[in-house]
């Protein structure tokens, strides 16, 4: 377990870096997502790769651009991911009790299937959601 | 905000005969898990795993212990589908990239 740990913070780390370096929009090397390629359709994670790009360059309004899901859910990712790593080093078995409320997943799924459609709309206030 | 949730009392009748749900703490739900597969990979089996972590949530709350554990089995299967195919995504992309680069720079030799 433990180093299945360390494998996954060398992989984040170099993902990182990758990340940091090169631009999706620029480098091709980066891999399109399926949806996006064969739909034409931007699925809720479409434009991730450069949001995250835009994320590590500091830009938070280029990236809401890319995705605006993504950029808003940051905030509770990285509260769990500092939970997790209290709790692994206190060694106790903590759980944030928001995820465990019945409405929790009901209403992230609503926002992920509203983003889905809205941001698929071609008119102009839901434009700016897409990818 | 910390510790297991406090287990709620079951809104009517008993718990079903042999089973103790209260006491158990409640089945992982994948719910974090799924939504970085839906923000990060492919979608479809990020959103089967936010809708089995729905059923987990409240079947669990609802004093359903067993059937809180089948939706975790079934979210947690899904999520993990979407995981590895995700990954399964980046590595062929990367390796097609590699293969491709190799191959250019083999035919460059030739030239």
């Amino acid at each position: 377990m433990k180093l299945l740990y360390i494998l996954g913070s060398i992989l984040l780390l170099s993902l990182v870096i990758i990340y940091y370096k090169f631009n999706p929009e620029v480098y091709n090397f980066f891999p399109e997502c399926p949806f996006h390629k064969y739909l034409h359709l931007d699925c809720p994670g479409c434009g991730s790769q450069r949001a995250v790009h835009a994320l590590l360059h500091l830009n938070l309004q280029k990236a809401m651009g890319y995705n605006l899901l993504l950029v808003l859910s940051l905030p509770i990712l990285i509260l769990q991911l500092f939970f997790k790593i209290y709790a692994y080093f206190t060694k106790r078995n903590l759980v944030l009790r928001f995820w465990y409320n019945p409405n929790t997943p009901k209403i992230i799924f609503v926002i992920v299937m509203i983003f889905w459609i809205a941001r698929n709309l071609p008119f102009i206030p839901f434009k700016y959601l897409a990818a | 905000m910390e510790d297991q949730k406090p287990q709620e009392q079951a809104p009517f009748g008993q718990p079903p005969f042999g089973q103790q749900p209260f006491g158990n703490p409640a089945p992982k739900n994948w719910l974090v898990e799924s939504i970085l597969v839906t923000l990060f990979c492919c979608l479809p089996f990020g959103i089967a795993g936010i809708v089995n972590a729905a059923n987990v949530n409240s079947k669990y709350a609802a004093g359903d212990y067993a059937g809180a554990q089948a939706a975790s089995a079934a979210a947690g299967k899904w999520t993990k589908i979407g995981f590895f195919i995700g990954i399964g995504v980046y590595v062929l992309y990367i390796l097609f990239f590699v293969v491709l680069g190799l191959g250019g720079a083999m035919m460059g030799n030739y030239r």
